[in-house]
């Protein structure tokens, strides 16, 4: 027990979280560099950075001993994780309404729908 | 293991800044500038957990906020230009 204690120490954790952390931003900056179209970009940061940012920040959390800083990453994380899918989302409603969709395979389009429902001066009232 | 994590972070970082250089629409630039934010608040994660000083960490939260009101914020002035 002893042993696995001294392997499995808090430093090694912390740092083996922050390197799949690291890894996990890598790959969205791949996905960002590599996609062909501004929605697929923002689908990989989404994603892949709002969980890189989470496991480094709790990597790092679990390395530090101060209460004060362990808050701080806590509260960060947890930000992190409730804005960054808003944000895109946002970002993704505004790329829609100013450069379309180009829908190449069999998609479905749910907002068209709801576009044409609603009366379009509503839409563009700021 | 943190020296590996910095020299990924700082691949990740280049990265970014090629699609904010060649991204062809604002949106682009957007997602590669949020992505640039995201690695930085990590770098300064790891410079708190080397330096044993976590004097830096409430910029963490500051930079949380910050990046999602940018974005909120360029994402309403696409909506309304695109009309």
């Amino acid at each position: 027990m002893t042993m696995t204690a001294s392997v499995l120490s808090r430093d090694s954790i912390g740092q083996v979280g922050l390197l799949a952390g690291s890894l996990l931003i890598l790959l969205a900056s791949i996905g960002v560099l590599r996609f062909p179209d501004a929605l697929t970009r923002m689908h990989a940061l989404a994603k892949a950075s709002t969980a890189g940012v989470a496991v480094a920040l709790l990597g790092v959390a679990v390395t530090v001993s101060q209460i004060n800083d362990v808050m701080s990453l806590l509260f960060a994380t947890a930000l992190q994780a409730a804005t960054n899918p808003v944000a895109s989302t946002l970002l993704t409603r505004a790329v829609y309404y100013a450069e379309g969709v180009t829908t190449e395979l069999a998609a479905v389009d749910e907002l068209a729908a709801d576009v044409a429902a609603q009366p379009t001066d509503e839409r563009s009232a700021p | 293991m943190i020296i590996a994590a910095v020299i990924v972070l700082g691949v990740a970082v280049v990265l970014f800044g090629a699609r904010l250089v060649i991204g062809p629409s604002l949106a682009d630039r957007v997602v590669a500038l949020n992505g640039i934010i995201i690695a930085g608040m990590v770098l300064i994660a790891v410079d708190a957990m080397v330096a044993e000083r976590g004097s830096f960490l409430p910029v963490l939260v500051v930079l949380a906020v910050v990046g999602f009101v940018g974005t909120a914020m360029i994402a309403r002035f696409l909506e309304g230009r695109g009309q």
